[in-house]
């Protein structure tokens, strides 16, 4: 077991190592050459970025879907409040984001108690607690979309600053942001690797095998799993505020959207839950994979419409052709989620307790988890 | 003012009985195999896109095309049970949510691909034809579809009460060891119950596209509302679903007069929703299958 945890610790350096020179040579010789069409310099940054910042979000995740084992389908909703706290206080009142991006840590930690004490004190589980959570993200989405203050349906767009200043979290650069998102990761590692070896993360794994056993040593259910929704709702808030300083825009149907939960847990089931570095682990599998077919199937499509290609005047035969060119060119789309669906069930089917399992142990994860 | 509550009760009542047939179907599961299926709404697409290629590529009208294709829509349930729900039943509760969120997912993504994302609509000639009752109107294929949706379901009931399927069915839901002990193949039952409620979720979807949009995504709201059907009516009892969907139906439709604006409209139903799952996590009817 020593010896493994050595060799883990060394791939974890060296990839740590890897990606902090990262941006020095971004637009070398040999990565232009080694990586598919243009994905080198800021492209290959916007790709790493991405990972960095859901491995953060499945880690934050993790916290109280992974180690405490609630279910929660609605972190989209914590991630909005990130957003758009921090979005609004630098739009109305000017105030800069790095102080708003706490505030929104802040409104995150304040619902996350809420929200587990309505859930909890009522003794939702499993299944109906993700069903809650669902409809708290649905309902946020709504008054988001409703309320004028939130810019309704066309949402908020941070207006560009007069010079780019670290105080004002925006660069023109891609470099910042690289290493802004690099270091959530690191944080959202360090806090589950603290929980991970902590009294409050074995509690939550405790009320994770069985809340009966676990109150009848003495151990808080509920007080437990209410901080568990705190700290993972206010560390995905942090990521809220990232997302909206590096895309500018926020609209509630991109930063409170339901598919957005669903890819967190995702990338964090499939790396494997509960454990610290699972989550991080699955998004750097899962997202080059999506991006990938990204690029590679969603490039052009022929912009023709289902209805006109089926209302055509021509014979059945030719009508099969064009449809199937159709789908050759990509198709609708879609299917980059439609691999990440597959993989999920795959996953579930397989290897239900994550790919990291089985690399430490290999058949270790293929066991099924009675 | 009294025409416009009685035509809202009216409307209610008449998507109630669709929101009733999509709720039977996730009882029946919950009840019998104890899954909750966060996909359940997804297969709502299975029948719109069935019926709108049945009518738009050979011209056969959406409600024969609900009919004739019931052994296909029966036969989706009964491979994923076969394939992919069946492996899962013994594992841990959160990976039975996740394979059904990553069918969800698929579901979805199939359509977006193959039927591309674009809303589709099914233009039936008699699709506007109206009659009047008491000064308020009731659209024809509303008043269709839910007719059709409470025979379905009574006739589910029926079943269920009747035959020796039915009764095994019954079985199982109430003691699943007990079943197995007296010589009931559980898999088989649990194939079958799965192929009834995909089967009575894509009729729905079916005989809802006269008068409804067709896209990848509308699944999403259904599964919810079936959700909050199946919870108010007790999760797991048919009898429940039946009714909680005719109330769900006409709650929603007085929320549409009394709040116009839509996106408070589902405010206050997720709201209602989240309230039901926390004061009466039981139902208005028990849990029981029948």
């Amino acid at each position: 077991m020593g010896l493994k945890l050595k060799t883990s610790y060394l791939v974890y350096g060296a990839v740590f190592i890897v990606l902090l020179t990262l941006p020095l040579y971004s637009e070398a010789s040999f990565i232009v050459t080694l990586m598919p069409d243009g994905l080198s310099g800021s492209a290959l940054l916007h790709v790493f970025i991405l990972i960095f910042m859901f491995g953060y979000l499945a880690s934050s995740w993790n916290i109280l879907g992974g180690f405490a084992g609630q279910l929660s389908l609605g972190h989209a909703a914590f991630f909005g409040i990130g957003a758009y706290t921090s979005s609004l206080l630098y739009v109305h009142f000017g105030l800069s984001p790095w102080i708003g991006m706490f505030a929104g840590a802040g409104v995150a930690t304040v619902v996350g108690y809420g929200l587990g004490f309505i859930s909890f004190k009522y003794g939702l589980r499993g299944p109906f607690f993700a069903l809650v959570t669902i409809a708290f993200a649905e309902i946020l989405r709504l008054l988001a979309l409703y309320f004028d203050f939130t810019g309704g349906p066309l949402g908020l767009l941070i207006p560009l600053a007069s010079e780019y200043t670290f105080w004002e979290y925006q660069f023109l650069e891609k470099e910042p942001y690289y290493y802004i998102a690099f270091g959530l990761m690191l944080l959202g590692i360090l806090v589950s690797a603290w929980v991970s070896s902590s009294k409050f993360g074995y509690c939550l794994r405790a009320i994770r095998e069985s809340e009966e056993a676990a109150e009848a040593l003495g151990i808080h259910a509920m007080f437990n799993k209410m901080h568990a929704v705190a700290l993972s709702g206010a560390l995905t808030a942090l990521a809220g505020t990232f997302y909206a300083q590096y895309t500018q825009y926020i609209v509630p149907d991109d930063v409170i959207k339901l598919a957005l939960s669903i890819e967190i847990i995702l990338f964090a089931v499939i790396g494997g839950k509960g454990m610290v570095m699972g989550p991080v682990v699955g998004t750097f599998l899962l997202v080059p994979v999506g991006e990938m077919t990204r690029v590679v199937f969603e490039g052009g499509g022929t912009g023709t419409s289902l209805v006109a290609l089926l209302n055509e005047k021509v014979p059945a035969l030719d009508k099969l052709v064009n449809y199937v060119g159709y789908l050759a060119s990509g198709g609708g789309g879609g299917l980059a989620i439609l691999l990440y669906g597959i993989i999920l069930v795959v996953c579930c089917l397989v290897l239900p307790r994550g790919v990291l399992p089985a690399f430490i142990r290999p058949g270790a994860g293929m066991e099924r988890a009675k | 003012m009294f025409s416009v509550y009685l035509q809202a009760l009216i409307s209610g009542l008449l998507i109630g009985g669709v929101f009733s047939l999509i709720s039977v179907g996730l009882t029946l599961t919950f009840g019998v195999m104890k899954i909750k299926n966060f996909a359940h709404g997804d297969f709502l697409i299975v029948g719109m896109y069935f019926a709108f290629f049945c009518y738009t590529l050979i011209g056969i009208d959406p409600y024969i095309a609900a009919l004739i294709g019931v052994p296909l829509f029966f036969g989706v349930g009964w491979m994923l049970q076969k394939f992919l729900i069946r492996p899962v039943l013994e594992a841990p509760e959160t990976i039975k949510i996740l394979i059904t969120v990553g069918i969800s997912l698929c579901l979805q993504n199939i359509a977006v691909f193959f039927f591309s994302s674009d809303y589709q609509t099914v233009q039936v000639a008699y699709a506007s034809n109206t009659i009047e009752v008491l000064g308020a109107r009731i659209s024809l294929t509303r008043l269709a579809a839910t007719l059709l949706a409470v025979v379905i379901v009574v006739g589910l009931y029926q079943f269920l009460m009747r035959t020796r399927t039915g009764r095994a069915i019954r079985a199982v839901a109430e003691d699943g060891d007990g079943a197995r002990a007296v010589g009931i193949n559980i898999d088989r039952i649990y194939m079958t119950a799965l192929g009834i409620s995909t089967a009575c979720v894509c009729i729905a979807g079916a005989m809802m596209t006269p008068f409804f949009y067709i896209a990848p995504t509308v699944g999403i709201s259904f599964t919810l509302t079936a959700f909050v059907v199946v919870v108010l009516g007790g999760l797991g009892n048919l009898k429940g679903a039946l009714f909680g969907g005719f109330i769900i139906g006409v709650v929603e439709s007085f929320g549409e007069i009394l709040m116009p604006e839509a996106a408070l409209k589902q405010v206050a139903t997720f709201t209602i929703f989240t309230l039901i799952l926390l004061f009466r996590p039981n139902g208005l009817f028990g849990t029981k299958l029948t």
